[in-house]
């Protein structure tokens, strides 16, 4: 199953680096969830019930 | 001081599309079910040219996508968007004109691909001019929603509207650029990119509009509806986040899956093996995250069949987005490619997750804009298990097919020849597949009727609330710059719609860009064929007239480089065959065997007697005839446009050549009508059957008396 990422002739270059790419991408998707805090996720996940209403800024 | 303001929500807009969804709902299924009676049982053609499969199962898959799943998209875009801004539509006049121009294209698709004006890519059959207004349609939509968010009285936008989001600016990018034609008529263009190029932009295109049309905005409708049919909050807000940007970057990666073992280039195929591999992860995480905000509440999913719906949706989505990356490992594509086991496949997805996602949305609020209770339960939950049903008969006979097939193509006799030479066996062998999967089809068809009833008289039990009333306070206009919160990078984008937009746009982008530029810069990339030559005029018609009949929806044209292959149709296909081959027309579907290595196989007698009367030829055979090649006359009067077209393309043909082109092609034409005579078969050289012929006996020509010369895929 290797054999399909391994030989590709000249053709990992755009393997590795397509990956590597992803990774930074997914490090900065956890770094930004990692300092989301837990009051402002409150909020957010509330916002489909129509009875509460958010304009003015929660604090962290 | 700021106050409470009254608006209303047009709820005109959502009935109107809930409406248009069920209505074409039923006629894509009718012709989904007409198509599928076909494959066992050709003469439910009914005899003529415009209801045949080549035709019509465009038409199926069209309406479906675009009409069905298209106007639920609307329906439940226009739903929650205002409901989750706190306002009223941007404009209730635009609002209109998307409805009816969507309506329209939806018609117009509905004329003209019967009559046989395709461009032949999968999902975007539609000719220039219909590809236009979707364009403008699509950017009405698009100034509407973000009018809409513009004007919100709710400071953060929830991750339903990041999915509504990045569909819009996703589906834009992917309609224009798999949109790059050539017109040489009204109703008729070339695909600017050929050959292997033209593939790779196809299942870029196609792949994703399976991403960003059938999955991303579904999302965002289940992360919207199931909250609020379960009554809590979504399992967990940061799995929807993790869940959004990894889904939108991965997901671009993953079209090459769809050409796996073709003449792409294997690294090409390894990145989107390799990313569709990842896929797993965060359709997983959407799936889980919407199974589980259920967690407390599945007592409630026994008594509420709007949430039944909604599981069986979300299963099926798990099970297609498992099965996914699955078929895009090599080994098990080399066995499910081509074969029912992708119909299959597809259909979970669509009956499973579409279809019962709609149904559930539709169940929950239909009652709600009309300020009563459902008609009846109980036939809500009839259609609930009539659905289920229909989806187990659909599928299980389809993988049972595909399973059969793909392993008869492959099977080899002690003595080391095919076992199943003859590609019609294996045919036949699934024909009681096919007549179980119509039914499986009959059975969902039949619930979505009962739905359609059920809801019917659920409006004519109540009556719409137009516009409905509510109030919220309005967002202070410049508390953005003065509150330093606001400064903080991870709050910027779901406060700032625009700044979001261009970061999804550029997070889908870079996938398209690193798998298609070196495709189309790098020349190592397509190896050329010195005796690969452009098609003659007669051959060029002849094309267009296999375009037109829409034989790539059921025979192939690349051979993959696997034994079973070579030994049942001749030499695996390279990429340098295809460089005037504008559009590419690989296919994806065998119904019938590949046809890449068909020219010089038979006698053009027999191709003649094949196209009248396929069971002639090949006993049993499941193919419709053509009658109406051997009696319409071949329209020549866009030969000159058509050699002209190519020649702008890149095309060699000579400076000069579209003006002798029509007396080359009389000339052909000719010899194969003479040829005919003297297998004592009288047909006039003018008739379209002549160009269909000279085509496909072309198909494969170049190399086969060439064969030293030919450099290797790889």
């Amino acid at each position: 199953m290797f054999k399909q990422l391994k030989d590709l002739a000249g053709g990992e270059f755009y393997l590795i680096t397509s990956l590597i790419i992803f990774m930074v991408f997914f490090l900065i998707v956890a770094v930004y969830l990692y300092k989301m805090s837990k009051g402002h996720i409150q909020i957010m996940s509330n916002l489909p019930f129509e009875n509460q209403q958010n304009n003015t800024d929660e604090e962290d | 001081m700021m106050q409470l303001e009254k608006f209303s929500y047009d709820n005109k807009i959502v009935r109107d599309f809930g409406i248009a969804t069920i209505v074409w709902g039923i006629i894509g299924m009718t012709v989904g079910l007409l198509v599928a009676m076909q494959l066992f049982k050709p003469e439910m053609n009914m005899g003529n040219q415009y209801t045949t499969f080549g035709r019509i199962r465009p038409l199926h898959t069209n309406a479906v996508i675009f009409a069905f799943v298209g106007n639920a998209i609307f329906m439940g875009v226009y739903y929650s968007l205002q409901r989750l801004l706190k306002a009223r539509m941007f404009s209730t006049a635009l609002s209109k004109i998307h409805f009816w121009g969507w309506q329209l294209i939806i018609v117009s698709a509905v004329i003209t691909l019967p009559l046989g004006f395709t461009s032949s890519h999968e999902y975007a059959e539609l000719e220039w001019p219909i590809d236009i207004a979707i364009t403008v349609i699509w950017v009405v939509f698009g100034i509407n929603m973000f009018g809409t968010i513009f004007k919100r009285r709710e400071r953060h936008l929830y991750v339903a509207i990041w999915f509504y989001i990045a569909t819009f600016v996703t589906i834009a990018v992917l309609h224009i650029v798999n949109s790059f034609q050539l017109p040489i008529s009204f109703l008729k263009s070339y695909y600017v990119f050929a050959g292997v190029q033209d593939a790779l932009v196809q299942w870029w295109y196609g792949h994703n509009a399976v991403a960003f049309f059938l999955t991303t905005p579904y999302l965002g409708m289940m992360y919207y509806f199931l909250p609020k049919m379960a009554n809590r909050p979504v399992y967990s807000y940061k799995l929807s986040i993790l869940h959004f940007w990894s889904l939108i970057f991965i997901y671009i990666w993953a079209g090459p899956h769809h050409l796996l073992y073709t003449s792409l280039p294997g690294w090409a195929q390894s990145l989107g093996v390799a990313f569709s591999i990842m896929l797993i992860a965060p359709s997983w995480g959407g799936m889980i995250n919407g199974l589980l905000t259920l967690r407390g509440a599945w007592d409630k999913v026994r008594e509420d069949v709007t949430l039944k719906f909604m599981v069986v949706a979300l299963t099926a989505y798990g099970m297609a987005t498992f099965e996914g990356p699955m078929l895009s490992l090599k080994q098990i594509n080399a066995v499910a490619h081509f074969t029912d086991w992708i119909v299959a496949h597809v259909h979970v997805g669509a009956l499973g997750w579409n279809g019962f996602l709609t149904f559930g949305i539709m169940y929950w609020l239909v009652p709600r804009i009309y300020k009563t209770e459902l008609y009846s339960k109980k036939m809500a939950s009839f259609h609930f298990w009539v659905g289920t049903l229909g989806i187990l008969f659909y599928a299980v006979p389809m993988y049972w097919a595909g399973f059969t097939q793909g392993l008869m193509w492959k099977e080899f006799t002690q003595e080391g020849l095919l076992k199943y030479p003859n590609f019609l066996t294996t045919t036949l062998q699934i024909i009681p597949m096919h007549v179980l999967r119509g039914i499986g089809g009959a059975l969902y068809l039949s619930g979505v009727v009962v739905m359609a009833y059920n809801l019917g008289k659920t409006m004519l039990k109540g009556s719409l609330v137009a516009d409905e009333t509510a109030e919220a306070m309005p967002l202070a206009p410049d508390i953005e710059e003065t509150d330093p919160a606001d400064k903080k990078w991870h709050r910027v984008l779901e406060r700032k719609p625009m700044k979001f937009m261009v970061f999804s746009l550029i997070v889908i982008l870079i996938g398209g860009m690193i798998e298609m530029m070196p495709t189309f810069t790098i020349e190592s990339n397509i190896p050329t064929i010195a005796s690969v030559k452009p098609y003659t005029p007669l051959e060029l018609q002849g094309r267009d007239l296999y375009i037109k009949e829409g034989c790539v929806n059921c025979h192939t044209q690349t051979v993959r480089p696997f034994r079973s292959e070579t030994e049942r149709y001749g030499e695996y296909s390279k990429a340098g065959e295809y460089v005037y081959d504008h559009p590419f027309l690989w296919g994806s579907k065998r119904t019938g065997p590949d046809l890449h290595r068909l020219g010089g196989k038979y006698s053009n007698a027999w191709h003649f007697n094949h196209m009248l009367d396929p069971n002639s030829m090949s006993p049993g055979s499941i193919m419709p005839p053509y009658p109406w090649l051997i009696t319409q006359t071949l329209d020549i009067s866009t030969t000159e446009a058509k050699i002209k077209a190519m020649q702008t393309l890149g095309v060699p043909y000579r400076k000069g050549f579209e003006l002798e082109a029509n007396d080359k092609l009389k000339q052909q034409a000719e010899e194969i009508s003479a040829d005919l005579k003297q297998n004592n078969i009288n047909v006039k050289s003018d008739k379209e059957i002549i160009a269909l012929i000279a085509y496909l006996q072309r198909l494969g020509a170049d190399i086969k008396a060439n064969k030293s010369t030919i450099p290797s895929n790889q």
